[in-house]
């Protein structure tokens, strides 16, 4: 059996060395983008941020991506231009502010902010705006998200051709979940940890003070 | 452009070559016995009614407090008010027109707003407003439109109506003049009122207060003449200077050499006198009172099955679809009524950002709704009624050359994102963000409705200070432990400031704060501060996030 026909079979995994044809996005953190698989955070899918708490800096860890998305048309891998997108924000828990976002360089009339009354409109407006196509990107704090629901969201992102980025408590780290990479934030006296749980194509790591 | 216009039509100073070219001299000789410019006769005689309104500002605040229900008229005139009319000019606000009871008590044009309060305190002032007038008059358009098919709205107070077609029906002139004047008057406004072959000389009588009546051509130049100036729509600037020439009515200008007066004075004043004798021609728009579908849809027996009720709505969809498009028409706004046996009438509205016609569209709108809508009992028949119908917009797309693919990314614009978001969870839960520009934290920013304001541009502002990600709905005061604010029972560790902000003393939320970027025992950042009015409390009033 030559080694191409051995690679074909879909039970064999091959690591960090499968490049995932997907769209890929620069995180502006290049220790963290060294260790995602295609140098960059996985467009067109679901990224699961387990945090403990509100604040840990998981919004500074997506400013900069977030930024780019909002800014101007940018360039896929692919050659293609897409037109700059709106940016969902789903269920925050506070007021995203303003002139802070502004600071980090991300363009104000492209955001909207949605606040759905429970779990199942959140989902619902989640995937309108994650398969719409507009949106370059949805932010998205539910107080539940089952296994089901995870696969949705991944399945609309796919169809938008969105990214998807769900915040979720600590205790979410049991259940299963359809998402492409799942972080979790840990807060240490000097700065904030990040595990990569889960990654499609990389393999768990760990970056110490990162932000 | 001088020099185009003048070779037709040779001036009076130059020798006349020819009785052809003598011809084309329209008002320089007395009284023009043979009729210039007259290549093929006007084959339909056309009369013109013009519609005056020169109380509209004042009639237009008065018709707005009695419109919405008649009922309420016998309130108001039990506690009725004297009204004036203000506006703003030059940062004062002035009367610009006052109601008779005002204007007994001495309440003038021209006065300024504190004057008239003087004079009668219990004056309501209300400001101009251009918008309302101009409703005003449309509806006024759209009422005239039972007396003649063309009917033009002329300028901010003018009403125009062609009346020649008209005139048997209405059992002729001075019948339908009747009938117009009365009609005005039960509706409650004064109009100035004239008639005369051309749209402009019709427009000049009505502002002189000539109540005159102008069938025959042939009238109408001497009884233009004599019109002063004052009631032609000309810049005061060029009516002054008319004036100090010694020239003061029409026929003083139409005595004044042609090519002189155009240089003078502008080719268009010049057109203008052309139009109002009938010289020219003078096109008018039409105005169209804008239509609406409304479509029944009645069941032989009570429905309750709700797939079958959505294939009615889609029905009645394709049909108003079928409407709008036969008139290039769009809607902002539907309203579906399912009429049941006893209950009252289910109602539904839908909105759109845009003007929208596709059936398709529409119906996923209804979709979402009608999944929440509950109907009480069966329903009879169903209605749709749609809003005003308004031009489509046009749609800007792109030119994508190096989309190789081919394929449609794009399922919908945000707008229409949008729309099927507020359509399930309502207007007040999806907003988009905007800066203000303010120092106050807590309102440096607002939100805007994302159906309605587009084009809303954003502020730059640039604070070289780093603001928090997240901020919090209300500060929240924090308690202290020897003057030292905690979070979560542990002391904070305040990293940078302060940063002191003191503004706002003018609208009585004035602030006066010393804001702290702070640590909390967990290692998150906080933007905290001390409040230095009144008690000295700390505050948690955002997260670095």
């Amino acid at each position: 059996m030559s080694l191409e026909k051995l690679l074909e079979n879909p039970r064999v995994w091959r690591g960090s060395s499968q490049i995932d044809a997907r769209a890929r996005l620069v995180s502006g953190y290049p220790e963290l983008d060294r260790c995602l698989p295609g140098g960059g955070w996985p467009l067109e899918a679901l990224t699961e941020i387990l945090i403990g708490q509100y604040g840990m800096g998981e919004l500074r860890l997506l400013m900069p991506a977030l930024a780019q998305l909002s800014a101007e048309e940018i360039q896929t891998h692919t050659g293609e231009y897409t037109e700059p997108g709106w940016i969902a924000w789903v269920a925050p828990p506070f007021q995203p502010y303003a002139p802070a976002l502004q600071q980090y360089g991300i363009d104000l009339s492209r955001m909207l902010i949605v606040r759905p009354k429970d779990d199942s409109e959140l989902l619902w407006s989640a995937e309108q705006a994650l398969s719409s196509g507009t949106c370059a990107a949805v932010l998205l704090w539910p107080d539940t998200l089952d296994d089901k629901g995870s696969r949705r969201l991944q399945l609309a992102a796919e169809k938008g051709h969105s990214w998807a980025i769900a915040f979720r408590p600590l205790a979410a780290r049991q259940q299963p979940s359809a998402a492409a990479l799942r972080l979790e934030l840990e807060s240490t006296g000097q700065g904030t940890r990040v595990h990569i749980l889960k990654s499609r194509g990389g393999r768990p790591t760990v970056l110490d003070s990162l932000l | 452009m001088t020099r185009a216009w003048k070779s037709p039509v040779p001036v009076r100073d130059a020798a006349p070559t020819s009785a052809a070219e003598q011809q084309t001299l329209p008002f320089a000789e007395p009284a023009p016995r043979i009729k210039p410019l007259s290549v093929t006769p006007t084959p339909v005689r056309r009369l013109w009614f013009c519609i005056w309104l020169p109380n509209l500002p004042l009639e237009a605040c008065s018709a707005a407090d009695v419109a919405p229900g008649g009922h309420k008229a016998a309130g108001a005139a039990a506690s009725y008010r004297a009204l004036a009319i203000v506006e703003e000019q030059h940062g004062i606000h002035r009367v610009l027109q006052a109601d008779p009871v005002a204007a007994a008590a001495g309440v003038m044009p021209g006065q300024t707003a504190n004057a008239a309060l003087a004079l009668l305190p219990t004056l309501r002032l209300e400001e101009r407003s251009l918008v309302r007038e101009q409703q005003v008059l449309e509806a006024l358009a759209t009422w005239l439109e039972r007396f003649s098919s063309f009917v033009s709205i002329a300028g901010k107070d003018v009403l125009l109506l062609e009346i020649a077609g008209s005139l048997r029906l209405f059992g002729g002139l001075p019948s339908l003049r009747r009938q117009v004047s009365k009609g005005l008057g039960v509706q409650g406004f004064s109009a100035a009122m004239a008639i005369a072959p051309t749209p402009l000389a019709a427009t000049w009588l009505a502002k002189a207060g000539r109540r005159t009546c102008i069938r025959a051509e042939e009238n109408l130049g001497p009884a233009l003449r004599q019109l002063p100036l004052g009631c032609l729509d000309w810049p005061a600037g060029q009516r002054e200077s008319l004036t100090s020439m010694g020239i003061i009515n029409v026929g003083d200008c139409l005595r004044l050499p042609r090519e002189g007066f155009a240089r003078r004075f502008g080719a268009e004043r010049l057109l203008e006198l052309d139009r109002a004798l009938g010289y020219l021609p003078d096109p008018r728009d039409s105005w169209r009172a804008p239509e609406r579908f409304c479509a029944d849809y009645e069941m032989t027996e009570e429905q309750s099955d709700r797939e079958l009720l959505l294939n009615i709505c889609r029905e009645l969809l394709l049909s108003h679809e079928q409407f709008l498009l036969a008139r290039q028409l769009g809607t902002q706004r539907l309203c579906f009524s399912f009429f049941h046996i006893k209950s009252t009438a289910t109602e539904l509205r839908l909105g759109s950002a845009f003007a929208e016609r596709t059936a398709a569209r529409w119906f996923d709108l209804l979709k979402i709704r009608f999944d929440a809508l509950r109907l009480p009992e069966a329903v009879i028949a169903v209605r749709l009624r749609s809003g005003l119908s308004q031009a489509l917009q046009a749609e800007t797309a792109r030119l994508c050359f190096h989309n190789k693919s081919g394929t449609q990314r794009r399922r919908y614009s945000i707008a229409q994102l949008a729309e099927r978001l507020v359509a399930r969870i309502g207007s007040q839960s999806v907003n988009a963000m905007t800066m203000v520009a303010e120092h106050r934290p807590e309102y440096a920013w607002g939100v805007r409705n994302p159906l309605s304001d587009w084009s809303v541009s954003t502020l730059t502002i640039r604070d070289c200070i780093k603001r928090p990600l997240w901020m919090l709905p209300e500060p929240a005061l924090l308690p202290t432990d020897l003057g030292y604010p905690l979070h979560k029972g542990c002391r904070l560790t305040l990293l940078d400031g302060p940063e002191r902000l003191e503004t706002g003393w003018w609208d009585e939320q004035g602030i006066s704060r010393d804001y702290y970027t702070a640590v909390n025992g967990a290692g998150i950042r906080l933007w905290v501060f001390r409040n230095r009015q009144r008690t000295p409390d700390w505050y948690l009033h955002g997260i670095f996030g």
